[in-house]
């Protein structure tokens, strides 16, 4: 009986189509299309039978839809993943039990998946904003939790509630802090999402397109003071196959080994921290030659960092660099970076022009950075396209190119020359915000330099800043002419509040990666250890709270058995008629007041008798009835008694 | 109890078992508050379900290295902690009495008024009397729930009794899952009460056939004239000797309409023992029923006791108790 009654509320049902309504958009990256589409349609069709007030679906024709759901969502588990097939037959389950929804216990059983639907969701999103979202699914979802179990005409008692909430937040957070942290027990299938940031190949284009995405690639905080921005070269990726027009990541790279480069440079001058974003990709930033790092992250002997699984969600890793360039690893390396590609007959004609001018390798690239200084290159976001001898049409013809078009024509010109180079895609500068001490590398940060060879070490040559130097000193904004800077900043985005909302946005965001997502073992035993240090303190504080607590409630509750005799019955009258009994004479009993009254205002003759009735039920013969019938019928006569009092007041 | 199953035999050793620890803890009592050592909680199925799901959350946010997992799961875990609370302050506090003697007739559902009251709210929960001597106690026992959100209520619970007797009040259990059905809360309460079950009027067949002929009838017909079949308690010197001879397998005795036809206004139980005797007590019932019904005073005789003429409800209920008790 009560079971039916209670399924058969509609927000109850409303709710939980709602939760799924939003797991399904939360999810939505786990699903093809058509996976959408089956869920939005199940789920539109369990909406209009709730407000069309129809029966569920019989359970025979669900099943049978869902198994061939099911079968298909099977037949697609190669190209979905496991961990997305997964998510897909939870949801599918879920609605399903929706859509056939009969029984008190099947409630309980979605009430289950729905929370582990929701835990669900936090493999795919640790965003703030998102993750406020999906605690707010799971408050609803908890929500109608509670509903299952509570009688329908009860409403939410918020003082019990409130109650609750201050025992479990400390709980929660104390259990967040202290409890033990494990590392993970085994090998799990990861999300199948598109990366993001740089890529294996390095095209004309592809940093143009790079720098219009404004989302974070990673954080820095610095253990000393910002180093000049001349020196915030992250290094992400090494260019080494050219093809004529395109750089690629050498295969060996691509397989590189996982082994951590042995420490032998003991120079670590400067020591960071780096929360990146997830980007599903292994390749990681660093500066110059990283020494050391935690244990999270693997540093490969051409002194890139790389994580051993694509990273799927924020990381945090400690690094200490030096700052010397990083050495040449092997002979083979030297020869890969030799290997020229045909065609740029012009350029090869301009590389042997200035290989005989200048036979050492450092003049000839302070002459190739001069060249692109004096003669009149553009830097621009948007250059024209080029022909099939891309390095020609850009050096001698356009002049007009990006970060990669300089680098990759730099690289060309030194191989032709003779001396070993290769491209570096990375990261340069970053947005510094000194209140909270840390460094934003965005997307739009993106860049590509020139490593060649010199007496066994690679050298970093940057021939973006020959043509723009406000690009490295400053920023991409600055060294762009206004018209392009629109690019970068579409719309809305150039509103000065939403600017600044955006602003503090990120910087909260920042708090909660360190604080939230960036929480692993070393914090908490740093935790741990302060906690021990402090014990003395805490402990004082503690007792000091309580014994304040205690105090006050002892107070509270002297002066509340002290003055507190008056009956029940006699305070509700006097709440709600206070001011009419002030005009009593002190030696006149409530009830004949009101007596009295009733004769001299006939027009309130009954409300009164009644009043005074119960009031002498509830005051002598001390009924609970009658008490809480003198309580209703005081607050449904409210209007009635104001005008006595006027009336009262008047005469 | 011949046909009881494995299972039901080993619920009865466990109550029985239970019952003797109970009545340490908590003796029957007039009116009984639910205080903290009479009330036991534990996770129910659903809460158990709970566990696993934390369980799984905290694997795979280990797993992906996930704090937002962990903090909902740590969250779930709080919640479910704090729910042991929430559960106790539900059922804690209620005081349980039990007014009035509960009566009825055997073989019928027997309903028990049971007072509750406490000054603060209490919602969903569940009562009901153990009875596990009651074979079909699971298809006889219903579940009352109580939603208290005045200061007093009353709950009717039911009350099985197949045999004619004065019982003490069988223990209450009263359950709450209230605020997520995580933990079940419960307390088995004994109250210093009895309750009374009567001889039914209806259940025997026979009877019925022989009430059904009319009082004056019935005067008119010789005792000795109707025959029926010997059944264990009737008394020998009605036994018809010379058809016993004859037909030894079948031994019939004289139906008697005792004495008490020729005093309407007396209801008499002559000495007889088994069940025989039940069956002259189920007729007496019925007798007492009709003459309460009629208005007219009617008195008891009992092999033991003699109630004097009288009539009105407490009348009758005297009667009955001391037919019960018969």
């Amino acid at each position: 009986m009560l079971t039916q009654q209670m399924l058969q509320q509609k927000n109850l049902l409303l709710s939980w189509a709602a939760i799924q309504f939003s797991l399904l958009l939360l999810l939505q990256q786990a699903f093809a299309g058509w996976v959408i589409a089956i869920f939005a349609l199940l789920l539109l069709y369990r909406l209009l039978s709730v407000f069309r007030a129809k029966a569920a679906i019989s359970l025979k024709l669900v099943n049978v839809l869902a198994g061939i759901i099911a079968i298909t969502f099977f037949l697609q588990l190669q190209q979905a993943g496991v961990l997305h097939f997964m998510l897909q037959i939870l949801l599918l389950a879920a609605t399903a039990r929706l859509l056939a929804l009969q029984h008190l216990y099947e409630a309980r059983q979605l009430v289950w998946v729905h929370y582990f639907l929701i835990a669900c969701c936090f493999i795919l999103h640790q965003d703030m904003l998102i993750a406020v979202f999906i605690l707010l699914v799971f408050a609803v979802n908890l929500y109608s939790h509670y509903r299952l179990f509570s009688p329908s005409v009860s409403q939410v008692n918020w003082s019990q509630t409130g109650r609750s909430l201050l025992i479990i937040l400390p709980l929660w957070l104390a259990m967040f802090l202290l409890f033990p942290r494990l590392p993970p027990f085994w090998q799990i299938p990861n999300a199948n999402i598109a990366s993001t940031g740089l890529s294996d190949t390095l095209d004309p284009g592809s940093i143009e397109q790079l720098v219009q995405d404004d989302s974070l690639a990673f954080r820095v905080e610095f253990d000393g003071a910002l180093p000049p921005r001349q020196q915030l070269y992250w290094r992400a990726r090494l260019y080494e196959d050219f093809d004529g027009r395109r750089w690629q990541v050498n295969a060996l790279r691509q397989n590189a080994s996982r082994q951590r480069a042995a420490d032998t440079a003991t120079d670590s001058s400067l020591s960071y921290r780096i929360i990146a974003e997830a980007s599903q990709q292994t390749g990681l930033f660093a500066l110059a030659t990283p020494v050391s790092s935690s244990s999270n992250v693997f540093i490969s002997p051409s002194g890139l960092l790389s994580s051993n699984k694509p990273v799927s969600q924020r990381l945090s890793y400690q690094v200490s660099s030096s700052l010397a360039p990083v050495t040449l690893v092997a002979e083979q390396e030297q020869l890969l970076n030799l290997r020229t590609a045909p065609g740029n007959p012009q350029t090869q004609q301009f590389a042997y022009q200035l290989k005989q001018q200048y036979p050492q390798s450092h003049d000839l690239v302070q002459a190739l950075a001069e060249h692109f200084r004096q003669q009149p290159f553009y830097y621009s976001l948007t250059p024209p396209p080029l022909g099939s001898n891309s390095i020609d049409a850009f050096l001698f013809d356009s002049r007009t190119g990006f970060c990669s078009h300089y680098a990759s024509a730099s690289a060309v010109i030194l191989r032709h020359a003779g001396i070993a180079a290769r491209v570096v895609g990375g990261y340069q500068g970053g947005n510094w915000h000194p209140q909270q001490g840390y460094l934003a590398v965005r997307q739009r940060e993106a860049h590509a330099w020139v490593e060649y060879l010199h007496n066994g070490v690679w050298q970093p040559f940057d021939p973006t800043a020959a043509v723009a130097p406000e690009r490295i000193l400053d920023s991409l904004d600055s060294a762009l002419p206004e018209a392009q800077r629109a690019l970068l900043d579409p719309g809305w985005r150039q509103l000065a509040i939403l600017q600044n909302v955006r602003q503090q946005l990120m910087h909260l965001d920042y708090y909660w990666s360190v604080w939230v997502l960036g929480f692993d073992d070393t914090s908490q035993r740093q935790l741990w250890r302060n906690l021990y240090r402090h014990l003395p303190a805490i402990a004082y504080s503690v007792a000091a709270l309580f014994s304040i607590i205690i105090v006050l409630l002892l107070y509270y509750r002297l002066t509340q058995s002290g003055t507190d005799n008056t009956p029940q019955a006699t305070k509700q009258l006097y709440r709600y008629m206070g001011k009419a009994l002030a005009t009593k004479p002190p030696s006149l009993p409530v009830s004949a007041f009101l007596l009295q009254c009733a004769k001299r205002y006939p027009a309130h003759d009954v409300c009164l008798k009644q009043l005074t009735a119960l009031y002498e039920q509830a005051l002598y013969k001390e009924d609970a009835e009658a008490l809480n019938q003198l309580k209703q019928l005081l607050k449904c006569h409210k209007a009635e008694l104001g005008r006595l009092r006027r009336a009262i007041k008047n005469a | 109890m011949p046909n009881l199953t494995l299972k039901q035999r080993l619920y009865q050793r466990y109550w029985q078992l239970l019952s003797r620890y109970l009545d340490k803890r908590q003796p029957a009592a007039d009116k009984v508050r639910l205080v903290q050592k009479l009330i036991f909680i534990l996770p129910t199925r659903y809460g158990w379900w709970f566990v696993l799901l934390i369980t799984l959350l905290y694997l795979l946010g280990t797993n992906y290295q996930n704090n937002l997992i962990l903090l909902l799961c740590y969250l779930l875990l709080s919640v479910f902690l704090v729910n042991i609370v929430l559960a106790y302050q539900n059922i804690s506090g209620l005081t349980l009495q039990c007014k009035q003697a509960a009566e009825g007739f055997a073989g019928e559902a027997t309903t028990a008024a049971v007072n509750l009251s406490d000054d603060k709210k209490h919602l969903m929960l569940n009562m009901h009397f153990v009875q596990p001597d009651n074979t079909n106690d699971s298809d006889t026992r219903q579940n009352e729930t109580v939603l208290l959100s005045q200061p007093a209520t009353t709950a009717t619970l039911n009350l099985n009794g197949t045999k004619r007797g004065k019982y003490a009040l069988p223990r209450i259990k009263i359950t709450s899952q209230y605020p997520f059905g995580l933990w079940r809360a419960w307390s088995y309460i004994a109250l210093a009460q009895h309750y009374w079950v009567y001889p039914n009027p209806d259940a025997d067949k026979s009877a019925v056939n022989i009430s059904s002929v009319d009082a004056s009838q019935q005067a008119k017909t010789d005792a000795g004239e109707t025959l029926s079949p010997y059944r264990a308690g009737d008394s020998v010197r009605h036994m018809v000797w010379k058809r016993l001879a004859r037909d030894p397998a079948n031994p019939v005795v004289r139906q008697q309409y005792f004495s008490a036809q020729a005093e309407p206004s007396w209801v008499v139980v002559p000495p007889l023992s088994g069940d025989a005797l039940e069956r002259a007590l189920r007729y007496a019932c019925r007798q007492l029923l009709q003459l309460e019904q009629s208005g007219s005073s009617y008195g008891l005789k009992l092999p033991a006791l003699t109630l004097p003429q009288a009539k009105g409800p407490q009348h009758l209920q005297r009667c009955l108790q001391e037919l019960a008790l018969c």
